[in-house]
């Protein structure tokens, strides 16, 4: 499988929507536990463990509310994660993820729950500096069909090593499609990671709570 | 007759100079976040040869401390930083201790 070399360029050059940021692969034999509040409009835990590097098996608990408080989902979904292609440079890694999965959702617009279908990619550029990053995640059933696109652009005021606190300065711009919100939701974000836990909070420009956490272990 | 006693020597001496080692010193590529450590970390932290393991993200170094007469052959630590997600680009053997080779990082930051 050959991806093209522009993927993490473009990311950053925003051409794409974005995504959530932290990879659903951490490490070889890892366990992954994400937790993310959305601005009201998303909750979501995932949990995965990686066998090797370069791929994760897991699941998943989405739910999704629209702007107006009017609709909501709650789709619980089991999901591979593959590390479709890494580029290891002196200073710095661009990745790129895709993955599928299955789930069941329920919604308050549709008797029973469906059958849910996830699929997503992201692509990813980063420094100890700066950090790019794009995703795409989808989720479709015979009742809904929504997308939420992230982008995340980071800043980090001084280079971290592995026994220092990281900081980073992070705007988000997110896209909902499914009639969930309309235009897109920007955030502002500061996040800390050390060792293997990682914390993200903010606010969205309209003053909602964006806040995200992550161990790897 | 000479050449093979001057290989000999070189063989014996090489031997020695490997056996002796305390530390290994592997600059790697993709090193930019603590998770890329982590990992690494937790990798050669298995090798049964691993005392210690130290991590700079600034040198993009991983330096493994040795146990008393323990060696892990260079096939292996590229085998363990590859099927880590990383590239190795050098291993170095070093006499020095890893809080020497810590200090040493550490000065030059």
């Amino acid at each position: 499988m050959k991806i093209p070399r522009c993927w993490a360029a473009l990311a950053l050059l925003g051409l794409l929507p974005m995504a959530v940021v932290a990879k659903p692969i951490a490490f070889a034999k890892g366990k992954t536990v994400m937790l993310e509040y959305g601005a009201g409009t998303m909750n979501e835990l995932q949990l995965f463990y990686a066998p090797r590097y370069w791929y994760s098996i897991g699941g998943g608990w989405l739910e999704l509310t629209s702007e107006d408080g009017n609709t909501q989902r709650h789709i619980s979904y089991l999901r591979g994660n593959l590390l479709a292609k890494r580029w290891n440079m002196p200073n710095a890694q661009a990745n790129v993820f895709v993955w599928g999965g299955l789930g069941r959702a329920t919604g308050n617009d549709f008797a029973g729950s469906t059958l849910a279908r996830n699929v997503g990619f992201q692509a990813d550029y980063e420094t100890r500096r700066v950090y790019g990053a794009f995703r795409s995640d989808s989720q479709e059933s015979d009742h809904f069909s929504h997308r939420i696109d992230t982008l995340q652009l980071g800043w980090a005021p001084y280079k971290h090593d592995y026994d220092t606190l990281a900081t980073w300065f992070v705007v988000q711009g997110r896209r909902y499609t499914g009639d969930l919100f309309e235009g897109t939701e920007t955030a502002l974000l500061v996040r800390f990671f050390k060792g293997g836990t990682w914390v993200e909070i903010g606010a969205t420009t309209d003053g909602k709570l964006q806040a995200m956490a992550m161990f790897n272990f | 007759m000479n050449r093979f006693k001057f290989l000999l020597v070189a063989l014996l001496v090489g031997v020695s100079s490997l056996a002796s080692a305390k530390t290994i010193e592997i600059d790697v590529n993709g090193l930019v976040c603590a998770f890329c450590a982590q990992g690494i970390e937790k990798t050669l932290k298995g090798f049964p040869a691993a005392e210690a393991v130290f991590v700079s993200l600034e040198h993009r170094i991983v330096a493994v401390q040795l146990k008393d007469g323990a060696d892990i052959d260079d096939a292996a630590l590229q085998k363990a930083i590859t099927d880590s997600g990383y590239t190795i680009v050098a291993i170095r053997r070093t006499d020095a201790s890893l809080d020497a080779v810590r200090q040493r990082v550490k000065a030059d930051d």
